[in-house]
């Protein structure tokens, strides 16, 4: 489960119209909320998420799953997932979220098991090998998420601070 | 009891400050048994769990009175909440070398006010923000960060034993690993986004897990931000809201995190690491071991990730509207790469 579209959308109009709107007794500026609480509801008609780093994801959980299966012949492991998992253009991205969860769990399992003491036990050096494989993987996966993700403003946003200006992307 | 909390539409009970203000008023009334009036009622932060109000009690019989009410809400990040360990650390430190606002009156129950709640005395002073400090002279810093240290040390040398905390060892699982299986089972909930490197971490982290040196009161959130300092003295250390027993490591690691600290890996930008473990060392008699320091300098990553999952939740599912739950969602990525690390450090 990722933060959805809809449900951000819909928590920032809730936290304009509960806590900006009634504080602000300036017309301008109340029209200029306003009018971005317009914008924001003509967004959430029209928009999703991008789906270009969702499905880089998947393909980077895909050839995870190939190297591993290539490293783990002969051993007994998780079940791993045909792949490629996406065929062609996938324009739903509720759907590639899912495959990417999907995927995060499945590779959590093989992760448990490269690192458990059952693998351990038939192929320590394999099993080693696949598991830092993996948490390699998974950290580039976690760079793809980086990468969409805006700059800090903790400070300003944990002490509400006037003179913060915006954090640029 | 008065109806202290209420709902709006679909999202999560809500506190009314009015209501509170009512019940407190009823409360104080009845445990003093005198009228008591509650004046220049206000909440004084806007956290997501406990809340916190600053008011005067004003009787007849008496001089106005200025305390503090703390109250743990059923839409809180961690509820439903349990007033007890605040309690048992105020009465217990109370006259010790750790300065704590003396307790006026706890209800577990919740009492006229409807949830778990306590009150205690104002303490003059403020409480530093972590990023403010670059604004302050570093002399005054490091007398502050130098008393921090030693506070804490005060802290772990006290023997739990004699305290009510002696009541929070349930079972018989070791107080560390009851802790980290909260955390595991609070990420496990099927509703949070699942995180394959927490998921592996958190087994890692619990089989292998350190003895502890010895078993300490420990506050569970001691960093900067979560004290009063007055005329350059540290006055009350607050927050205690955590607290458990377990490794005095814990502590150290989490006070020590570049988070609290401006980003700094000095505390409190001005005491380097080293200094900080020889002082805490010399003042609690607690020798520091590296790879219990970093064993936890993981968990403490760990624990703040599975704090942002609760928050995420809170907006996602709680659908509580407050958008900084939403915005600790983006932090995700970035402290699950931070936990790999440390992890990797600390094996």
């Amino acid at each position: 489960m990722s933060a959805s579209f809809e449900r951000l959308i819909d928590g920032i109009i809730d936290a304009l119209q509960s806590h900006v709107v009634p504080n602000s007794s300036d017309d301008f500026v109340r029209g200029q909320v306003f009018s971005a609480i317009y914008a924001l509801n003509g967004l959430k008609l029209a928009a999703d998420w991008k789906a270009a780093p969702l499905l880089e994801q998947v393909r980077l959980q895909d050839d995870t799953f190939a190297a591993v299966r290539r490293l783990a012949d002969g051993l007994v492991q998780p079940e791993i997932p045909a792949t490629p998992r996406t065929q062609g253009d996938m324009p739903d991205v509720a759907a590639i979220e899912a495959l990417r969860d999907d995927g995060d769990r499945r590779l959590g399992q093989l992760l448990l098991w490269a690192s458990g003491e059952g693998a351990r036990a038939v192929n320590g050096d394999v099993a080693t090998e696949i598991e830092h494989l993996l948490r390699r993987a998974i950290c580039d996966q976690l760079k793809i998420e980086l990468a969409t993700t805006p700059k800090s403003m903790l400070q300003q946003i944990a002490g509400g601070e006037r003179d913060g200006g915006a954090a640029p992307g | 009891m008065l109806e202290a909390t209420k709902r709006s539409d679909d999202a999560a009970a809500v506190v009314n400050d009015d209501a509170v203000r009512a019940a407190l008023a009823q409360h104080l009334s009845r445990i003093s048994g005198r009228r008591t009036e509650i004046v220049s009622f206000g909440r004084k932060s806007s956290g997501f769990s406990w809340i916190t109000y600053a008011f005067v009690a004003r009787s007849a019989a008496e001089a106005d009175r200025k305390l503090i009410l703390r109250v743990g809400p059923p839409s809180g990040l961690f509820a439903p909440y349990s007033v007890l360990p605040q309690v048992y650390a105020l009465q217990a430190l109370a006259n010790s070398g750790v300065p704590v606002p003396a307790l006026v009156s706890s209800e577990q129950d919740g009492a006229e006010i409807g949830f778990p709640f306590f009150i205690c005395a104002h303490v003059e002073g403020d409480v530093p923000a972590p990023w403010a400090a670059n604004e302050l002279d570093p002399d005054h810093k490091r007398d502050i960060a130098r008393q921090f240290v030693e506070i804490l040390a005060s802290l772990h040398r006290i023997d739990p034993g004699a305290t009510p905390f002696a009541s929070l060892q349930q079972g018989e699982q070791r107080a560390e690993l009851r802790a980290i299986s909260g955390w595991r089972a609070s990420l496990a909930r099927p509703t949070a986004r699942y995180y394959p490197l927490l998921d592996w971490g958190g087994r890692w982290l619990h089989d292998n897990c350190p003895q502890p040196p010895r078993r300490t009161i420990v506050h569970g959130d001691y960093r900067i931000g979560n004290f009063i300092e007055h005329e350059r003295k540290i006055t009350a250390i607050l927050d205690w809201e955590l607290t458990h027993l377990g490794d005095p490591h814990e502590d150290l690691a989490w006070a020590m995190m570049p988070t609290f600290n401006a980003r700094s890996r000095k505390l409190y930008g001005v005491l380097e690491r080293a200094e900080v473990i020889d002082l805490y060392q010399r003042a609690s008699g607690i020798a520091v071991s590296n790879k219990s320091l970093a064993f936890y300098e993981a968990y403490a990553l760990y624990q703040a990730a599975a704090i942002q999952m609760c928050a995420v939740r809170a907006f996602e599912v709680d659908r509580f509207n407050d958008m900084r739950l939403a915005v600790m969602a983006s932090q995700m990525p970035s402290i699950v790469r931070a936990f790999e690390r440390a992890l990797e450090a600390a094996a």
